[in-house]
């Protein structure tokens, strides 16, 4: 199964988990999934119209995935990370 | 070659108006920016003299890597008893000032003593020559902006300045320390801001130091060949990386909203309705119509974190408009226009004041009913009081604590004196667990943690590393926001000084630096009790999770003692 990898910021969101293994095809579908099991995850990395947010990018496998790619296709054992750009004063 | 030889620190006495010129000690050569101001204040300032008094001591100390040609490496500490929490504080600043110093061989500027007249003014000019005590009481009580443009005339291009606006002047408590960007125009637009180290620079009779650097050369690196190669790799591995910051801290604003840590009215909720008109994009929108853009704050930086924002005729308003600031001016106060803030921000530049304690200041006086939420107007007029010295504006310049007394308002959320900053504590309780037990009060660059997930066994571990690797990064010179690791720091200070430094080395400095400072405040009777958090923040909730500051005081109180150091520590980048 793909494993999604969870930024500290969003780990509230997943009870303290920092990586979360889901059934998924696509990268939307294993964010969906993560939101299906953690309720306000997705809302988190996708915004209201279905793109991603802009403060957030995604990786596969440490190759960064174009925000206009979310439902590019993920393997059994792809790592899906969420990044999220939040520090700083 | 060793590297950096010859240092000298300069001690300035303005009760006699003297300036003595030493040797730096050789054993100091790793200790530089907050490690070094803590040392020196530990071993030279009376922990209990009165903040504005001529005993308090303010130190000007860059970092380590200051003045070096390693990137986004040249940050300065200003350090003294701070007379806002009454313990040590630091408050780290960008702009130039810090790297013509080191550029210059000074480590440190040491200002002592009070000038027996107190409508005085004077001035420090430092030079490759030295220093001297010049009078400048033709710059009394003039904003900082209008300093600056008054001194371009008579210093030349070279020189940048550190100075103090009217409230420095008036002592108060909410006092910033302004430094001059890199730009030619040289704004006085970074400001170490917290803790009300400018009204101790004010006490001291001192409007402005001006560091004028000439012709002098960066510093070189005993082991240049490697140092050069480790900058260079150092910028491709930031640049090739997610650069959080290139539109800018304010880019945070819609995802600290989603988290509750986007105060709104006082911090009764955790978010903001205005979210979208304080949002970082429509400033990056605003370059397009009105001009500005991103720039460097400092020469040499490769994040360039920091916007330059424009009037609607295209005229410059003011640099940098934080996240920080469109939190505590904005949301805080229920102001939703981000110009309204830019406004707000370039007001706190001039009159020399720190944006989250002013913000902290007007919410508390808006909540007690002094003035609507909301009044944008109102609220610049509020800072323009500050300057004109009413009794109102005295109470708002002394920041959170003092305007919570003026008004009667019992809401005051504040730790140890000092505001709480835009991170809120409650769905943050690692960040809140720094606020309680830093040196440094509620200081979210002591020690930032953004991890709402973590586990109650975890939270004080994450809070002491986060507090042990900022001290550790505020010591170098690097900034924050490149998020320098231990084993990048250790790498840089091996190089420079063509010595093996260990990664275990830096982070003992790191811990040193804490240790030091809780020891000036314990010997300035501050108490280590673990319960600092005001009640408001125990008691009201924010966000859907119905967060509240609930973590036990012999939890907080683990953050005193050293954890044993694990492979992570190592790894785990500066926030702030």
């Amino acid at each position: 199964m793909p494993q999604v990898k969870i930024p500290p910021p969003y780990q509230g969101s997943t009870l303290g988990q920092a990586r979360v293994e889901v059934e998924g095809t696509t990268v939307r579908e294993c964010i969906q999934a993560v939101g299906d099991r953690y309720p306000g995850f997705f809302d988190l990395v996708i915004d209201p119209n279905g793109d991603v947010h802009r403060f957030v990018q995604l990786f596969i496998n440490g190759d960064e995935v174009d925000r206009a790619a979310v439902d590019t296709s993920v393997a059994e054992g792809d790592e899906v990370e969420v990044l999220a750009a939040v520090a700083g004063g | 070659m060793s590297g950096p030889t010859g240092d000298k620190l300069i001690r300035v006495d303005m009760s006699n108006l003297s300036v003595a010129i030493d040797d730096f000690p050789e054993e100091w050569k790793l200790l530089g920016g907050r490690a070094l101001s803590a040392k020196i204040l530990l071993g030279e300032c009376d922990p209990t003299c009165d903040p504005l008094g001529p005993d308090n001591v303010l130190v000007m100390a860059p970092g380590v890597c200051s003045g070096t040609a390693a990137p986004t490496s040249g940050r300065l500490s200003i350090g003294g008893k701070s007379p806002l929490t009454g313990g040590i504080k630091e408050a780290n600043v960008g702009g130039n000032p810090g790297q013509d110093l080191m550029k210059l061989g000074y480590r440190a500027v040491l200002l002592k003593g009070k000038p027996a007249d107190p409508e005085k003014r004077y001035a420090i000019d430092i030079t490759a020559d030295g220093a001297s005590v010049v009078e400048a009481n033709d710059t009394k009580g003039m904003w900082n902006y209008a300093l600056i443009d008054h001194l371009a005339k008579s210093y030349s291009d070279t020189a940048s300045f550190i100075s103090i606006g009217p409230a420095g002047e008036m002592q108060l408590t909410g006092a910033s320390v302004a430094c001059t960007d890199q730009e030619k125009a040289r704004h006085p637009a970074r400001h170490a801001a917290r803790g009300g180290l400018g009204a101790v620079m004010g006490s001291k009779g001192v409007k402005y130091v001006c560091v004028d650097a000439g012709k002098a050369r960066s510093r070189q690196p005993a082991n240049r060949k490697e140092f050069m190669a480790l900058g260079k790799k150092f910028t491709k591995d930031y640049l090739d990386g997610p650069q959080m910051f290139k539109t800018g801290t304010s880019s945070v604003v819609p995802v600290a909203n989603m988290l509750s840590t986007f105060p709104y009215k006082n911090r009764t909720e955790g978010s903001s309705p205005d979210a979208e008109t304080l949002d970082g994009a429509r400033i990056v929108e605003s370059f397009e119509t009105y001009g500005g853009g991103m720039h460097n704050c400092l020469t040499g930086c490769i994040v360039q974190c920091s916007n330059v924002v424009h009037d609607k005729d295209g005229n410059y308003r003011t640099s940098a408009l934080e996240f920080e600031t469109l939190t505590m001016l904005g949301a805080n106060c229920a102001i939703s226009s981000w110009e309204d803030v830019a406004d707000l921000d370039r007001l706190c530049d001039e009159v020399g004041l720190d944006t989250i304690e002013a913000g902290a200041a007007i919410a508390i006086y808006m909540d007690s009913g002094g003035m609507e939420f909301g009044d944008a107007e109102g609220a610049k007029r509020l800072l323009r009081e500050i300057a004109e010295g009413t009794e109102l504006g005295n109470a708002i310049g002394n920041g959170a604590v003092s305007t919570g007394k003026y008004a009667k308002h019992h809401r005051v959320p504040a730790v140890r004196g000092q505001a709480i900053p835009a991170w809120d504590p409650r769905p943050l309780k690692a960040t809140g667990i720094t606020y309680a037990t830093s040196p440094q009060g509620a200081d979210h660059t002591a020690g930032l943690v953004v991890n709402p997930g973590l586990g109650e066994e975890e939270l004080a571990r994450a809070s002491q590393e986060s507090q042990l690797v900022n001290a550790a990064t505020d010591s170098s010179g690097f900034c924050q926001f490149i998020q320098p690791t231990l084993e990048d720091v250790r790498m840089f200070y091996g190089h420079l000084y063509g010595e093996e430094v260990t990664r275990e080395q830096v982070a003992d400095m790191g811990w040193e630096c804490l240790t030091d400072e809780w020891e000036f405040n314990r010997r300035a009777g501050l108490s280590d009790d673990p319960d600092q958090m005001p009640d408001c923040m125990k008691q009201d909730a924010v966000g859907p999770a119905n967060a509240v500051f609930d973590v036990k005081s012999e939890i907080v109180a683990q953050a005193y003692t050293r954890f044993e150091t694990r492979d992570e520590l190592f790894a785990q980048k500066a926030a702030g």
